[in-house]
């Protein structure tokens, strides 16, 4: 869970740098992602942390909406996002098979 | 409550006269949205409620009684469902001003019950702590257990008791489980209260105020949460098998817009062609009982008053209620079942493209039917510019109050000629036209408000889409008996009070023979002054009346012009008004009224109800004039054109 999978990544303006991996977005269906930091001001971020979305959460995109839209599992609860909020969020692959929680 | 009163009864009543302890205790009920508030509510005060309407915020907060076991009363408040405090949308400053003291109207509660759907706990047990630091009695609800337990999770109440210090109770409100340990609870707030006022509080989202950056705060909370749930044994519950396969369907890329495009229409034919037995029905109810009344008593100015001033005033409003109640049963039903969070997130895209957002489809939905509630539905709309922006164009959704001005101006000028195959003749596709109108109207202007005067970054859109769950017939019933009551109080007073202002004003100047000619009264000298604004529309003075009466509410033309014409039933389906207007207007001045209407904000009550949802007269003064323009525009084109 410490060693991240290096992936292709989009990293670019990501806070963390190397520890940055990925955006939820392009994480296929039924992969269990760690939220590592979200990348979007203040006011929108803070009703993803009211919710529980905050940096160490685990994320898994379940569904997409007839849009494309993902909608993910967080704590047993479903979520549905925008594509442009998932871009947003930066994420690292966690091992199913010891999932952190 | 006699016993209490006693017991409370050495003070006097300069002692009660700041505070007012005297009063019944007040307890708030709070919880994120879709934990279960309102079925809790509706549970603990059945049909002991009554919607309170304070000055100065937008509300229509719930209050209702509860009787307790000892014969005492606590007055319950549902507030509206939050995840934090952070005030960002208008529900969440509602719910931070009641809990702070600071509504008038209201005094700050003296307990709290805050609830949680514990199938999701870990997220919604982040609004516990910001809770807690309010510093009152408070019992924590876990509802949903018994759903919990079907679906294999289990918690423990000590641990959160210890850690929390609070009462913790399991509930399933829809099953009536657990209810008698929430009155429990509130009886011992009952009989504490009793004591001296409340200190002020304040609520605060963030922990710790400004000491830890926001991320870092909220982390820590969330830390402290986990912690306590996992001491509390807290197994998460598996995924909902009927949650999975019906989203499978519903959320489907090509079977989801097809449901969805399913129930809208649903929702349009329940409007029209279920509700018209029953407005005809009331209708005839209003007629039969305005002849007896009229039979009943002697003929004086009474009698005229009463019976072709209010009754058809109050009774043309009236047999719109089933329309209303129809709506309000479907919305309630999608809303309860879960599938209107699944509508929301399929229309957000198209939503996105105008400038909205998915969660303004529930209040453009329910525009159809009458734009107040729709304007209060759109306080779930998270950011304020489109919210804003939903309000402002919500009141083009043709609601139920045009449909008598469409359906007499339609019946009387536009043939029943077929124009494709035998379901749409013209008068249907006029109609359908007018509909068209409207929505062409919303999404035009919501496009041109989103690029201009409330241009923004794209927002982002978060809908919780929680299990679907069977809605409790109950639950429904009441919303629905809570909206006959408010609609029938706020839109009765209003006609009520037209009616009788302008039967007066054709009572006058009296002549020797009493009440003068229509052309001589007060209300044609006053139609005569406005004559030359609507003359290039084609209008004459009397459908100038009609024009600044309809201003309290749309559909008050109809029942001005019966009584303008002196035709006996001002009822828009009699054949004497529509051949009397047939006189006055020509075809392309009646398709420019009906253009006109589409389009102009002739609504006292939306005009209200925008100023307490935007605190201020600008943006509905704004709306109103942007309104009057389309509509005078759009007529003025018809009218040449036709």
């Amino acid at each position: 869970m410490d060693t991240p999978v290096r992936l292709s990544t989009i990293s670019a303006n990501a806070p963390h740098g190397a520890t940055v991996e990925l955006r939820l977005g392009q994480v296929p269906m039924h992969q269990a992602v760690e939220l590592v930091s979200v990348d979007l001001p203040a006011d929108q971020a803070e009703p993803l942390f009211e919710r529980g979305i905050l940096p160490g959460c685990r994320i898994c995109p379940i569904r997409s909406s007839p849009s494309g839209d993902p909608i993910v599992e967080i704590d047993g609860a479903l979520l549905a996002l925008r594509k442009e909020t998932a871009e947003c969020l930066c994420v690292r692959l966690i091992n199913q098979f010891q999932d952190a929680d | 409550m006699a016993e209490l009163g006693f017991a409370g009864g050495g003070r006097t009543a300069s002692d009660t006269a700041v505070a007012g302890p005297a009063e019944t205790p007040l307890v708030a009920l709070i919880g994120p949205p879709n934990s279960g508030k309102t079925t809790l509510f509706n549970q603990l005060t059945g049909l002991r409620q009554k919607v309170a309407n304070y000055p100065g915020v937008t509300v229509e907060k719930k209050v209702g009684e509860v009787a307790l076991p000892n014969g005492a009363e606590v007055d319950l408040v549902d507030l509206p469902g939050v995840h934090g405090f952070s005030a960002r949308t208008l529900d969440e400053r509602i719910t931070r001003d009641v809990l702070e003291g600071r509504v008038e109207g209201i005094r700050a509660p003296d307990a709290l019950v805050l609830i949680v759907d514990s199938t999701r706990l870990e997220a919604q047990l982040m609004l516990v702590e910001p809770v807690l630091d309010l510093e009152l009695p408070t019992l924590l609800v876990l509802n949903m257990c018994d759903e919990l337990e079907a679906r294999g999770g289990r918690v423990d109440d000590g641990p959160l008791e210890e850690r929390w210090g609070v009462k913790v109770v399991r509930t399933s409100a829809s099953a009536g489980i657990g209810i008698e340990a929430v009155r429990d609870f509130l009886t011992g707030v009952g009989v504490a209260v009793l004591s001296a006022p409340q200190p002020e509080r304040t609520v605060s989202n963030v922990p710790g105020g400004v000491a830890l950056p926001m991320v870092a705060a909220f982390t820590a909370r969330r830390v402290r949460v986990r912690e306590v749930v996992q001491n509390a044994g807290y197994q998460q519950p598996s995924p909902s098998k009927l949650t999975e396969r019906l989203d499978h369907v519903f959320l489907h890329r090509l079977w989801g817009p097809l449901v969805f495009s399913v129930v809208v229409l649903l929702v349009f034919k329940s409007i029209f062609a279920w509700a018209v037995p029953v407005m005809d029905g009331v209708d005839f109810l209003v007629g039969a009982s305005g002849d007896w009344l009229a039979a009943s008593l002697p003929d004086t100015w009474f009698r005229s008053l009463l019976v072709d001033g209010v009754w058809a005033g109050v009774g043309s409003v009236v047999i719109f209620l089933p329309q209303i109640l129809i709506l309000f049963l479907f919305l309630g039903i999608l809303e309860d079942s879960g599938y209107m969070a699944r509508a929301a997130v399929i229309a957000d895209r198209m939503m996105y493209r105008v400038g909205l957002q998915g969660r303004a489809f529930l209040p453009l939905l329910s525009g159809y039917a009458c734009a107040v509630p729709a304007i209060l539905a759109a306080r779930t709309v998270s950011d304020e510019r489109d919210r804003l922006a939903t309000i402002f164009v919500t009141p083009f959704m043709t609601c139920s109050a045009r449909l008598p001005v469409y359906a007499l101006l339609i019946a009387a000028f536009i043939p029943a000629e077929p124009l494709l195959g035998p379901i749409l003749d013209m008068q249907v596709a006029t109609l359908l036209g007018l509909y068209g109108l409207g929505i062409v109207a919303a999404i035009g202007t919501a496009f041109l408000l989103k690029r201009t005067l409330l241009k923004a970054e794209p927002t982002s859109f978060l809908m919780e889409l929680p299990p679907y769950r069977i809605p409790s017939p109950r639950s429904i019933a009441l919303r629905l008996l809570d909206r006959s009551h408010i609609f029938l109080r706020r839109v009765g007073k209003v006609i009520f009070t037209v009616a009788i202002v302008l039967w007066t004003l054709t009572q006058f100047p009296r002549t020797d023979l009493g009440a003068p000619q229509i052309e001589e009264s007060a209300l044609a000298r006053m139609g005569h002054v406005i004559e030359p604004v609507i003359e290039p529309l084609g209008f004459n003075w009397k459908i100038g009346v009609g024009l600044v009466t309809s201003l309290a509410a749309r559909e008050v033309i109809v029942g001005t012009l019966g009584t303008i014409y002196g035709v006996e039933k001002a009822d828009e389906e009699a054949l004497q008004l529509q051949d009397a207007i047939k006189r006055d207007l020509s075809p392309g001045a009646a398709v420019g009224l009906l253009v006109f209407f589409a389009f102009a904000l002739q609504c006292m009550s939306t005009v209200a109800v925008m100023r307490r949802e935007t605190a201020g007269w600008k943006w509905p003064a704004l709306q109103f004039a942007y309104m009057l323009m389309l509509a005078y525009v759009g007529a003025f084109i018809a009218y040449r054109i036709f």
